[in-house]
């Protein structure tokens, strides 16, 4: 209340108090830098370990004196880094396309069509959202079994799609398509296909590209699910292998490079998507 | 509104391939985790019913009431942690306007990554001859056994699942800040409010729905932190890492039996459900 009173008054004093917000903030902006430098330095220590000469000793007790990729192009040749490698990339990407399609398909169906106990589905479906995926662990790895896909693809990735978040993601946004569009499409004789394919599609493709990446990272980052689904170091995507890596006490700058490499690819999606992610996040809380 | 009406299977064909898979892979394994809960049921494949049995055995296990407690601790020291951080930064990146875009990717950097990779570099961090030690080294200070230390180890882990992490509830508040309006702090700043009263009695309350949102979700998630605690210490040392989930998984897939780790799950599950539905009272009466 005495915020609105006064405000007539902020006017005539404002300029001051702008210039005082304009002032360089020395402190502040030197503590941010400071966090921000101690928040990227593990990666920074991580590629200068993987990029040491192999058998030099190195940091912490010395930084190395050359850098060279024998240890990555050594990781390279072998065909359990670059297996594991394939298995991610097959995970992630054949999850993001099946989950962008039925995603979309079904809320394009909860936003703009009426049919029998749809809302009944989609609270059902919300409803999933507030059961931890590890409570749900031990019978999904039943179920799995009992159908003969542990140690399979199908297996790793087909219980990984029905995503909630993802569907209402897509019901959000095309609830907010102006139905005349819709409309006008029917009338002229636009088959439920056409329009799902030349309307839905076109019109949702900025946020099928966040949907996109997010599915992409979290498949790419996963791991309680692939270590379960994989029983054969051949099944293994990149953060078990890593993992058993780890355990099994492999050399440091192995560790570090493959580390490192497996990092790359999201390094790279985040590089060329920073202000999306980030907008994206702030407006949805997409997680 | 005609036309929308004058197919209704359409719409549920739409829904149909979502559907059977939520029918199949989410509500068979749900309704399967508390069926599953009440057997004996073995990695052969063997099961009875045996009731509330395993829900007996659990509450009469005191090492399930040490990974409840282990559980509860971490949650304890991991939420106020990340939280604190993550609005700390929000607060300076709102504050600062000089290279705010490259500060802001530096931080949010870590979220991208895996809870595996975290583990693997920090585990290193944290060796007796690790980057931590090292420094501490040359200033003449002993080695320190972040993960050796029944003491140490649920800070150390909390430490690496705030750094992964904490990015993105700074990114959640950054946009709670941005929205409240500079007039008001200006406001208050002409009636001569000093920047503690203002972030006391302006932006904190008008930050509290983003502020809620972001402890709500750094609960959930750090009841369920698994990929750390397997990569970096195993439970160790001597079991002061033994989370709850980390004994369904033990139990589950080490030593195979399926019906207790379901039983766990259940529990894990009504806990979660249990500590947002207070959080969501409290901070609501909060509010009021």
């Amino acid at each position: 209340m005495t915020l609105t009173a006064t405000r007539p008054a902020t006017s005539a004093v404002k300029p001051p108090a702008k210039s005082r917000r304009r002032s360089f903030p020395w402190p502040l902006w030197m503590l941010l830098a400071l966090v921000s430098v101690i928040t990227v330095s593990p990666f920074f220590v991580m590629f200068v370990v993987a990029l040491s000469p192999p058998g030099e000793p190195t940091l912490p007790a010395r930084w190395p004196g050359s850098l060279s990729l024998d240890t990555i192009v050594n990781l390279l040749s072998s065909s359990g880094f670059v297996g594991w490698t394939v298995n991610t990339v097959i995970y992630a990407l054949v999850s993001v396309v099946i989950i962008l399609l039925t995603a979309s398909m079904a809320g394009y169906a909860f936003a703009k069509k009426r049919f029998p106990g749809r809302d009944t589905m989609m609270w059902a479906f919300l409803a999933t959202l507030m059961v931890p995926f590890q409570a749900t662990l031990i019978p999904m790895f039943v179920l799995i079994s009992e159908l003969g896909g542990v140690d399979t693809f199908w297996g790793l990735i087909v219980p990984t799609l029905a995503n909630s978040q993802a569907v209402f993601l897509m019901r959000q946004f095309i609830r907010d398509l102006p139905d005349e569009l819709f409309e006008a499409a029917k009338v002229d004789g636009a088959s439920e296909w056409r329009i799902y394919w030349q309307i839905v599609i076109p019109l949702t493709k900025p946020i099928l590209a966040t949907l996109g990446v997010f599915v992409f990272l979290w498949h790419w980052n996963d791991f309680l699910w692939p270590l379960v689904m994989a029983q054969s170091d051949e099944m293994r995507t990149l953060t078990v292998g890593l993992a058993s890596m780890r355990t099994e006490g492999s050399p440091l700058a192995v560790l570090m490079a493959s580390a490192a490499l497996s990092v790359l690819p999201c390094l790279l999606v985040f590089a060329l998507l920073q202000r999306y992610l980030v907008n994206s996040i702030a407006m949805t809380g997409l997680k | 509104m005609r036309q929308r009406m004058r197919d209704p299977m359409m719409g549920l064909l739409f829904v149909l391939p979502m559907l059977v898979l939520f029918l199949i892979f989410r509500f068979v394994p749900i309704l399967g985790a508390g069926g599953m809960s009440l057997t004996d049921l073995n990695l052969g494949g063997e099961w009875n019913f045996i009731g509330v049995d395993n829900y007996a055995r659990l509450f009469d296990d005191p090492k399930f009431w040490d990974s409840l407690r282990i559980t509860l601790v971490y949650v304890a020291i991991y939420v106020p942690l990340t939280v604190l951080i993550a609005l700390g930064t929000a607060l300076l990146l709102n504050a600062v306007v000089f290279m705010r875009g490259l500060f802001r990717g530096m931080l949010f950097l870590p979220y991208v990554t895996s809870f595996v990779l975290a583990g693997v570099i920090w585990r290193w961090i944290y060796e007796f001859d690790g980057m931590i030690n090292g420094l501490l080294d040359k200033l003449d200070l002993g080695p320190v056994g972040f993960l050796e230390e029944t003491a140490l180890v649920l800070p150390a882990l909390a430490v690496v699942s705030v750094w992964k992490g904490f990015g993105y509830s700074m990114l959640i508040l950054l946009a709670g800040l941005k929205s409240i309006p500079t007039s008001y702090l200006e406001a208050a700043t002409v009636d001569g409010a000093g920047p503690w009263q203002r972030f006391r009695r302006i932006t904190l309350p008008l930050l509290r729905p983003a502020l809620f949102f972001v402890v709500i979700i750094e609960t959930i998630g750090a009841f369920q932190t698994f990929d750390t605690i397997y990569v970096m210490t195993g439970g160790g040392p001597a079991r002061a890492s033994y989370t709850l989930i980390y004994g369904l998984y033990d139990q589950g897939f080490r030593f195979s039996n399926l019906g207790y780790a379901a039983t766990i799950g259940i529990v894990l599950f009504a806990l979660v459900l249990v500590v947002s539905l207070a959080q969501r009272r409290l901070l609501d009466r909060g509010n009021a």
